[in-house]
């Protein structure tokens, strides 16, 4: 009876191209969109200023300065009209120790001004070594040598660490978790849409006529999703590994164990079955089943960290985004992604999914069970 | 066969039935006639076991209601007014999915297609079979456990003429294999031409119940006995 109701809900589902689309293509899309939108945003070349020089100093040092500025893949040398920034080196800039003058043309948020100005003064540093360096070397090579030796290289003075990794997160590892996550919780709408046809047409009741327990109904669905949504977290990361680099973008890495990525891949699905479920039986209409369901998804998406990144919420919007099973999934995801997770470092994400779903299935049987017992 | 005895049953105030009784003789074709909202599809679930009822008694096959479900579902079998199976799936995989989970043998099987000649559809979608051909899967798919006994709830509603004559013909015909059919309907000329007996439901009540004869006049007794 058991395998017989897998095998139906299997061939319903694989037959329902709309259900298909929104499991399988809109995830897909989002992943194409967000990471190649969001490249730059975690590219560490991203950074450009365009930048136009006014130089009424002549002395090599100030030459020095500009040649410098412009080998800096940070600063673009555009044309005065063009450019966001105008530097002006003033008349004896060198020779009288004169400040630099910046010209700020559009608009610059106070973070870009920042990082502006560190990025100069890199450059006036280094120059300033160098006529500290010069002047030395009259009087002592070794004091001249020790200057020298004065790296002002970031790459040579730090060394960022992401999450215990040398490689900067990728956008694509930001985005492929989110929505596989999201994605996940998309079965509502075959899940219901199946659900309440059966009950609109009364094969629910011909098959509790038939001695079809509840229980079996509910858990009979749990395999064709289980594995529908093992098919689509494989996709999803095959979309990142193969499809996003096509578009310039970062391919997705994956630095956690395969173990891993199915064991919470795994816990996800039951939550969003149980979650799915819940909703399908509780429901009166396809029309209340889809509006609740897409409704809880933006919520529980929007709480969980999946519309914005967690790491960028107020403190109690993090707290508050711990109540959403999405956040624990994704949380489970970025280590994996991100931090080398094995099954040992994300066994309590994936036990509270576990919980939630196995929870909501539970009450799920026992709606139905007493819708049933309502003439449903 | 089936007893119905002063069956109770309310949607909170609303008295959906109001002490039912009727009887129905074994390998016989027994008809509900009744209004809308007079308590047809009511009985028919409480007999299912869809639902339950306050007051009164009713024995199945010699077997108390209550305390025998699961036995008395296994040799009943509905019929929903509605097409209660998958558009989705071929008419085969309909039948299969609908024996196995009953665990019926493939002679019944068999049995269901051809007495329903369902023959020439059984790899074609579910959707994209006729109205006729849809009512004769839902009732095929009735027929795949062996029942003793048939609830019919309004079967050729939407149904073309031919297809109707079809299917009351196939319905006719469970009497050659002793099997008891209860079958709900409006059709006065259907169930006249149909049914062996037949009760009168008005206001979840037995107004008559009265064998069928080529003398009966059934409209006659429908507009006195029902309040319509």
């Amino acid at each position: 009876m058991f395998s017989a109701l897998v095998k139906k809900e299997f061939l319903l589902v694989l037959r329902d191209k709309h259900a298909l689309m929104a499991l399988f293509i809109m995830p897909a899309i989002f992943i194409l969109i967000m990471s190649v939108a969001m490249r730059d945003v975690f590219s560490q070349e991203s950074v450009s200023f365009k930048i136009a020089i006014e130089n009424h100093d002549k002395s090599p040092t100030a030459k020095k300065l500009m040649y410098n500025l412009f080998k800096d893949k940070n600063f673009i040398n555009t044309p005065k009209e063009d450019a966001d920034i105008l530097l002006i080196l003033p008349k004896d800039y060198v020779k009288a120790n004169k400040k630099i003058e910046i010209d700020i043309k559009n608009s610059l948020k106070i973070e870009e001004i920042d990082l502006l100005k560190a990025k100069l003064l890199k450059h006036v540093l280094t120059l300033k070594l160098d006529v500290i360096q010069e002047k030395l070397s009259d009087f002592s090579d070794e004091a001249a040598a020790a200057v020298r030796s004065v790296a002002l290289d970031e790459d040579k003075l730090l060394q960022i660490k992401y999450n215990e990794q040398e490689k900067i997160p990728n956008s694509t590892q930001q985005s492929v978790p989110t929505w596989i996550v999201f994605g996940m919780f998309f079965i509502i709408i075959p899940m219901s849409t199946i659900y309440i046809h059966e009950r609109e047409q009364n094969t629910l009741s011909r098959l509790f006529s038939m001695n079809v327990p509840a229980s079996l109904l509910v858990f009979s669905k749990i395999v064709p999703y289980l594995l529908i949504a093992q098919l689509q977290m494989v996709c999803m990361v095959l979309v990142g590994i193969y499809l996003v680099p096509i578009f310039n973008t970062p391919a997705l890495e994956i630095n956690g164990t395969l173990s891993a990525l199915f064991f919470i891949s795994f816990a996800l699905s039951l939550s969003a079955i149980g979650f799915s479920s819940l909703i399908a039986v509780s429901a009166k209409t396809t029309e209340q089943a889809t509006t609740i369901g897409g409704i809880s998804n933006i919520l529980l998406g929007a709480i969980g960290g999946v519309m914005v990144p967690k790491f960028i919420m107020p403190q109690f919007m993090q707290t508050l985004a711990n109540i959403s099973p999405m956040s624990w999934g994704l949380d489970g995801f970025l280590k994996i992604f991100l931090q080398s997770a094995s099954v040992a470092n994300i066994i309590s994400e994936s036990l509270m999914l576990i919980t939630f779903g196995i929870v909501t299935l539970l009450i799920s049987v026992v709606i139905l069970k007493i819708k049933a017992n309502n003439g449903l | 066969m089936i007893q119905v005895h002063d069956v109770h049953k309310s949607y909170g105030d609303v008295k959906a039935l109001d002490g039912l009784s009727f009887h129905v003789q074994k390998g016989s074709i027994f008809g509900l006639l009744g209004a809308n909202g007079a308590g047809k599809s009511t009985i028919l679930s409480i007999l299912n076991g869809l639902s339950t009822y306050e007051n009164g008694y009713i024995e199945i096959a010699n077997l108390d209601l209550k305390t025998h479900q699961r036995d008395i579902r296994k040799i009943s079998s509905l019929v929903p007014q509605n097409l209660a199976f998958y558009e989705r799936l071929s008419v085969r995989e309909n039948l299969d999915f609908f024996s196995k989970v009953q665990k019926t043998n493939k002679e019944q099987y068999q049995k269901a297609i051809e007495v329903n000649n369902l023959e020439n559809f059984l790899d074609k979608r579910a959707a994209f079979l006729s109205g006729g051909q849809k009512r004769r899967l839902n009732i095929a798919i009735g027929l795949l456990n062996n029942p003793k006994i048939i609830y019919f709830d309004e079967p050729t509603v939407g149904v073309d003429p031919k297809s109707r004559s079809e299917i009351l013909e196939s319905i006719k015909s469970y009497k050659d294999f002793g099997i008891t059919v209860l079958y709900t309907s409006h059709q006065l000329d259907e169930v006249s031409m149909l049914c062996d007996e037949v009760a009168i439901i008005d206001f979840g009540k037995c107004a008559i119940q009265t064998k069928i004869t080529p003398k009966t006049n059934l409209k006659k007794y429908f507009w006195e006995q029902t309040n319509v």
